[in-house]
């Protein structure tokens, strides 16, 4: 038997997700734990997770996928949102912790990559070298690849697409501007389009709601979706992919918030009689495809970054 | 060592070059473009290049256009100000000359040419801008020139800054080209003269008192001079164009940006304000490293320089 597993761990803002996957991005076993709140309790989470794992399947190769700035260079988180790193040396850590555990290789690399790693080595994205991936939760983020490459920016922040200015002197956003794309195409956005009542709802409050005939939070997705469209024009103005997946929890709306996404996508075009424009699809992959693109670079299947 | 032929074809006119490996020019011609005869352009285009020795002692030769290109590099899908669809220019030139033909975007050659032998010669990341009749872009990323999934990667010229604003020739409105080209400075400057020509009185006597002949050069040169109301026009034409740089940033994270054209030339009275203007509009600016923007070094010659360097690298491709 020459299958090699390998672990793949996301280490997200709520849960940290580990998994077993073999060598064609199969899961084995999953394992998810909510996300502590301090450093130290975030590591010790990871390797109790990965031991865990260990007990019912041999891998030798763990990849670890982080929200945040990562530096895969260095193996070090330098920046991440919800977590306090700063500048933590996670890849060494790890590694030494699970040493005695036969772990002999830890990559790190950032959640949005290491998905869409995962989307073009096992999921949507097969067969495809200019891939957007447009992650849709809370807020928009997302990974870029060029080339069958993974490309990063010079200070690996690239694909930072929630906050592309949308709206001149728009909606504040958390980072401090205004008028941030996300704070009009995230499930962020969904909720405020639904205030009216006061409480905000959930996304999937909502989708259940729009799914039940709710003209309300139909026309919250019409509005969300049609925001997206167009952001993903400027997007393509700058990147022309051949393919957009659309990842994330609004995501799962489907055809609800795609259709008038690709509406107002194709009305923003620039030259779209003259060229061939990206696909927009859905992932393939799930809530998994982090630990699982994690998993492949840590295996060294994914492409070379 | 060995050298090549670059052709920058613009609406306006065509200059072709000898170019050597060090992106010297040793030779070159320029003639007026025949904008309104495709035909008789790739005509001309061809006599340029055999002028310069192409099919004896120069055996590659690259074309740049304004245009899409399409992602083969063979034909010109679209290219407005020469009346060109579906141009199939390789295959055309390569018949006439008889050797390779190397075909691209004029903004993407010219951020190639900064990139191997101009201001981006330190950086494996940058956006070349160029600002002129429309804002051209270019894009190299971790090394590689970046065409996209179809060829027509980085037409940041048309960006959506403001929803529902300037008509833009391409017929979307609030394109960044609207508000960030040469032909919006003129525009926006003509405009502000007539509501005050109080502050605009040297610009407008510098133009001999008619403000429809007003022009960049001499809102780039007035300003220079320290005239206050040209040097905002300057500082508004940077303010858009820092903040269509600010969401390039957010996307590709390059370390680099160069400005190219002829407004370029005012130099740090354009340079800053797109600075500012970039800071304002970049998330986390305070927690990453902020770009350089720079004045593009190759000036007019940076698409024959680097559409000659990419047709030398075809070599096996
Ligand atoms: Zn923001
Ligand atoms: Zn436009």
């Amino acid at each position: 038997m020459s299958q090699r597993n390998a672990i793949g761990v996301d280490i997200g803002g709520t849960k940290i997700l580990a998994a077993t996957v073999d060598e064609t991005g199969s899961v084995l076993e999953q394992i998810a734990v909510a996300t502590p709140h301090s450093v130290e309790l975030v590591q010790a989470a990871v390797v109790q997770s990965v031991r865990t794992l260990l007990t019912r399947h041999e891998a030798h190769d763990l990849g670890v996928a982080a929200a945040g700035l990562v530096d895969h260079h260095t193996g070090r988180v330098r920046f991440a949102p919800h977590i306090s790193w700063r500048d933590e040396p996670i890849r060494d850590n790890l590694a030494h912790a699970l040493r005695g555990d036969g772990i002999t290789s830890v990559t790190l690399e950032n959640d949005a990559n290491a998905a869409l790693c995962a989307e073009w080595r096992f999921g949507a994205a097969r067969g495809r070298d200019h891939v957007l991936l447009v992650t849709v939760g809370t807020g928009i983020g997302g990974a870029l690849m060029s080339s069958g490459q993974i490309m990063r920016g010079t200070n690996g922040m690239a694909g930072e697409f929630g906050h592309m200015q949308y709206a001149p002197d728009g909606r504040p956003c958390q980072c401090g501007l205004r008028g941030c794309w996300e704070q009009y195409a995230s499930g962020r956005a969904l909720s405020m389009q639904m205030q009216s009542g006061g409480e905000l709802l959930t996304g999937q409050a909502i989708l259940r709601a729009a799914n039940d005939g709710d003209p309300e939070a139909q026309r919250a997705f019409f509005m969300v979706g049609q925001a997206l469209g167009l952001g993903l024009a400027d997007l393509i103005a700058a990147l022309d992919p051949e393919l957009i997946l659309i990842g994330g929890g609004v995501s799962m709306a489907g055809e609800l918030l795609l259709g008038p996404t690709r509406s107002a996508m194709s009305t923003r075009l620039v030259g779209g009689r003259h060229r061939r424009v990206a696909d927009l699809d859905v992932v393939a992959l799930g809530p998994a495809a982090g630990a699982i693109g994690a998993a492949e670079l840590a295996r060294g299947g994914a492409p070379s970054l | 060592m060995s050298s090549a032929i670059g052709v920058d074809v613009g609406g306006t006119k065509i200059a072709a070059g000898v170019v050597d490996s060090s992106g010297l020019i040793l030779e070159s011609l320029k003639v007026p473009t025949p904008a309104q005869d495709p035909d008789l352009i790739v005509q001309t285009i061809a006599d340029l290049a055999r002028q310069l020795g192409a099919s004896d002692s120069v055996e590659r030769v690259g074309v740049c256009v304004a245009g899409f290109v399409d992602r083969s590099r063979s034909g010109v899908l679209f290219s407005p100000n020469l009346s060109w669809r579906g141009v199939r220019l390789r295959e055309q030139l390569q018949e006439a000359l008889g050797g390779e033909v190397v075909i691209e975007n004029d903004a993407n050659a010219a951020a190639w040419g900064e990139f191997r032998f101009g201001g981006g010669k330190e950086a494996d990341d940058l956006l070349a801008v160029t600002v002129g009749t429309g804002v051209g872009g270019g894009l190299v990323l971790a090394g590689e020139l970046l065409r996209g999934g179809f060829g027509v990667a980085a037409e940041i010229g048309h960006l959506g800054l403001v929803p529902g604003g300037e008509l833009c020739g391409c017929g979307n409105r609030g394109c960044l080209e609207a508000y960030g080209s040469g032909t919006a400075l003129v525009r926006a400057t003509r405009f502000a003269a007539h509501k005050d020509p109080v502050a605009a009185k040297r610009l407008i006597e510098r133009a001999s008192g008619d403000i429809a002949a007003i022009d960049g050069p001499m809102i780039t040169e007035q300003a220079q001079l320290g005239d206050e109301f040209a040097k905002t026009q300057l500082a508004e034409l940077g303010a858009w164009l820092g903040l269509g740089i600010a969401n390039i940033a957010a996307v590709v994270d390059p370390s680099l940006v160069l400005i190219g054209g002829g407004v370029s030339q005012a130099g740090e009275l354009l340079l800053q304000p797109i600075r500012d203007s970039y800071l304002k509009a970049l998330s986390a600016s305070r927690h990453r490293p902020i770009l350089d923007v720079k004045v593009a070094e190759l000036g007019n010659d940076a698409g024959l320089v680097g559409v000659a360097d990419l047709a030398r690298n075809s070599i096996g491709e």
